[in-house]
């Protein structure tokens, strides 16, 4: 089985854990971050507040008596604190009081507008936090204090905070990860050696592997339980099946050797019963013969007749031996395979047919189709061939013309299949079971004349070649042969 | 006090001219006693915050202008012109008219028996005795301050009053 690209479990199971604990501390850093951000935000906005409040209650009698002087005095207070840049008090209509600059170049702090019912405004963006704070004076408005601080350290704060939080996230994120593959392994480490028994059992066929038990997870313990217990069982069933099939196997040997015994006796009985019939026959044509020659002159024409009946059955008896010699040693003699062009002995045995005597005043109209080399015993499928077409050039000896037509399609399972049909008599398909047995004639040696070893000469040297053959006709409708053997596939 | 001087220098600017003296003056005379503490009151006080003008009166119509609708420790405030120190009694700040210069140590004697803030612009007011000076500086008018004086009268002058002042004496030098 090839390796697949896709990631582990423990690959998995270590990012799931880094990425749920990262997500978690971001989001506590950005939490603490922010509600730094604020508790510092609003203690400098306090702080600024604070120093308003004192700047505007130190600076009512100032305003009250007119001394922009004791004002600014008490604004210069003001350089005690650092982050403070600038700050300027109105009089309460508006008109500048007093004011204080950290720096020369300083614009003076802007003044913020108090809402109604306010004593003082804000305004903080990232440049500055600017205040304006009204001061009251027996319980009446008689100016305004303004003050502008840098957010310089606010800024250098968050920097730093995000310098750290960095750091210290980039530390936890790698201690993270190594916690989580440390932690992954208990479960990890018995999935991936199970996965891999799995693999080696499915592709090596090795069902004696067993998978270790390693770790304490309960779904792990009883996953590797569960498969070392299947794998026992296809073990024994591998086994029985092994078994038993060697038993089977086993007992096919006997078989076929005591077949194959039979077959041979059988074989040598018919083959020397024909043999030995043949000489006793010789005698009946050879005096059958002797007797009309010598005594031919003295019998009348009954006598000759039956002398003439006795020397024909005589031999068509010979023929019948020699047909039945044929067709044993067609079961017994080797195959010899090679390639073969089916175009071509399909094309010899049509000459052969139509060579013969009778057939020469015929009109048949041949349609040989494409037709592709295949592996087999030549001289075999030159027989077949020729008894194909000999029994359509037979059968069809009523039609004129006669159409025989010769081919070869595919079945569904892809197979080669080589077909003859004719027009011809056909034949029922009712006795289409005797049709290719021994001597089995579905007409009449008056009709047609045959022994009927030629079809099944056909199916013996088919069989022989790990084919088949049948047929389909109707009476008075042609038949179709149709035959397959193993065809020569030029990839393999 | 500010917002008026504010009201005043607003209006005053609107018709394009300075707050004249004896409005800054008048103002100046309610802030007095705005940064003055006076001790607990005996009896029954007042329903108005008294402020008294002894001898022949230098503001004039200013004085009740600038009074109107102001209150001192949550009282209203009335203008009152007196002729003599001994009609003092309810006064919680006196000013002390140039012309009373002759007689100005006995007035301070009889005034200052009770618990009257005294105020006036004669020059050496405080030197002899006198609580509040107005001292002109330039084109603004500023104030000196006797604590002592005020402290014998059982007054407590605010430090933001004293902060802001010219000058401020603290204990009374020996004559001569």
């Amino acid at each position: 089985m090839p390796r697949t690209h896709r990631p582990s479990i423990a690959t998995k199971l270590t990012a799931m854990n880094t990425i749920i604990s990262g997500t978690a501390l971001l989001l506590a850093s950005l939490a603490f971050g922010l509600y730094d951000r604020t508790t510092y935000r609003d203690n400098a906005l306090r702080r600024l507040s604070v120093q308003a409040q004192i700047v505007a209650s130190n600076s009512v009698s100032a305003l009250a008596f007119d001394d922009p002087h004791a004002a600014e005095t008490t604004l210069s207070a003001l350089s005690a604190a650092p982050n403070v840049e600038s700050a300027e008090i109105d009089a309460a209509d508006g008109r500048p009081f007093a004011k204080y600059r950290r720096g020369p170049d300083d614009p003076g702090p802007a003044r913020i507008a108090i809402p109604e019912g306010q004593a003082e405004a804000v305004r903080l963006d990232d440049q500055q936090m600017a205040l304006t704070r009204q001061i009251v004076f027996q319980g009446k408005p008689t100016g305004s204090v303004s003050i502008r601080a840098d957010v310089r350290d606010l800024i250098i704060r968050r920097n730093r905070y995000m310098e750290i939080i960095g750091t210290v996230l980039s530390a936890s994120l790698v201690l993270a990860w190594l916690l989580s593959w440390l932690a992954q392994r208990s479960i990890s480490r018995p999935l991936a050696s199970l996965a891999a028994i799995a693999r080696r059992v499915s592709s090596e066929k090795d069902y004696g592997a067993r998978a270790e038990l390693a770790g304490n997870t309960e779904e792990i313990v009883v996953l590797v339980d569960a498969f070392n217990d299947m794998l026992s069982q296809i073990q024994s069933r591998d086994q029985s099946l092994r078994t038993a099939q060697e038993a089977l196997e086993e007992r096919v040997r006997q078989r076929t050797a005591e077949l194959d015994a039979v077959n041979k006796e059988l074989e040598a009985f018919s083959y020397s019963v024909s043999h030995d019939l043949r000489a006793p026959l010789r005698h009946v044509t050879g005096f059958a013969g002797l007797l009309e020659a010598h005594a031919g002159a003295q019998l009348d024409d009954q006598g000759r007749r039956h002398l003439r009946t006795i020397g024909e059955a005589a031999k068509r008896m010979g023929q019948l031996i020699d047909d039945l010699l044929s067709f044993s040693r067609m079961g017994r003699g080797q195959l010899s395979r090679r390639n073969v062009s089916m175009a071509a002995i399909v094309e010899e045995a049509r000459q052969e047919v139509m060579s013969a005597a009778e057939v020469a005043d015929r009109s048949i109209e041949w349609q040989i189709g494409e037709l592709p080399e295949v592996e087999g015993d030549p001289a075999m499928l030159r027989l077949v061939l020729i008894n194909l077409l000999s029994n359509a050039v037979k059968y069809t000896a009523p039609r004129s013309p006669a159409r025989i037509e010769v081919g070869s399609t595919l079945d569904a399972s892809g197979d080669r299949v080589f077909f003859v049909k004719d027009n011809g008599v056909g034949f029922d398909m009712q006795y289409v079971h005797k049709l290719f047995g021994v001597f089995q004639r579905l007409h009449t040696s008056e009709e047609f004349e045959g022994t009927g070893i030629g079809l099944a000469n056909v199916r013996r040297i088919l069989h022989r070649h790990g084919g088949s053959v049948w047929a389909e006709s109707a009476v008075d409708q042609g038949a179709t042969f149709r035959f397959s053997l193993r065809i020569a596939n030029p990839s393999v | 006090m500010p917002i008026t001087i504010a009201v005043a220098l607003s209006g005053a600017l609107l018709h394009g001219q300075a707050p004249s003296e004896s409005q800054v003056k008048a103002v100046y005379l309610l802030n007095f006693a705005r940064f003055t503490t006076w001790p607990q009151p005996e009896a029954a006080e007042p329903d108005e915050f008294d402020v008294c003008v002894l001898g022949s009166d230098p503001f004039g119509a200013v004085l009740d202008a600038t009074f109107a609708d102001e209150t001192v420790g949550g009282k209203r405030v009335a203008a009152r012109r007196i002729a003599s120190p001994d009609a003092a009694g309810p006064c919680r700040v006196v000013f002390i008219s140039a012309t009373e210069r002759p007689e100005l140590p006995r007035i301070l004697q009889t005034i200052q028996k009770g618990r009257a803030l005294t105020v006036s612009d004669l020059p050496g007011f405080v030197d002899q005795g006198g609580m509040i000076e107005f001292v002109p500086e330039g084109r603004r008018v500023r104030f000196a301050v006797n604590v002592a004086a005020a402290d014998r009268s059982g007054l407590l002058l605010s430090s933001e009053l004293l902060r802001v002042a010219l000058k401020v004496k603290t204990a009374s030098k020996p004559r001569g």
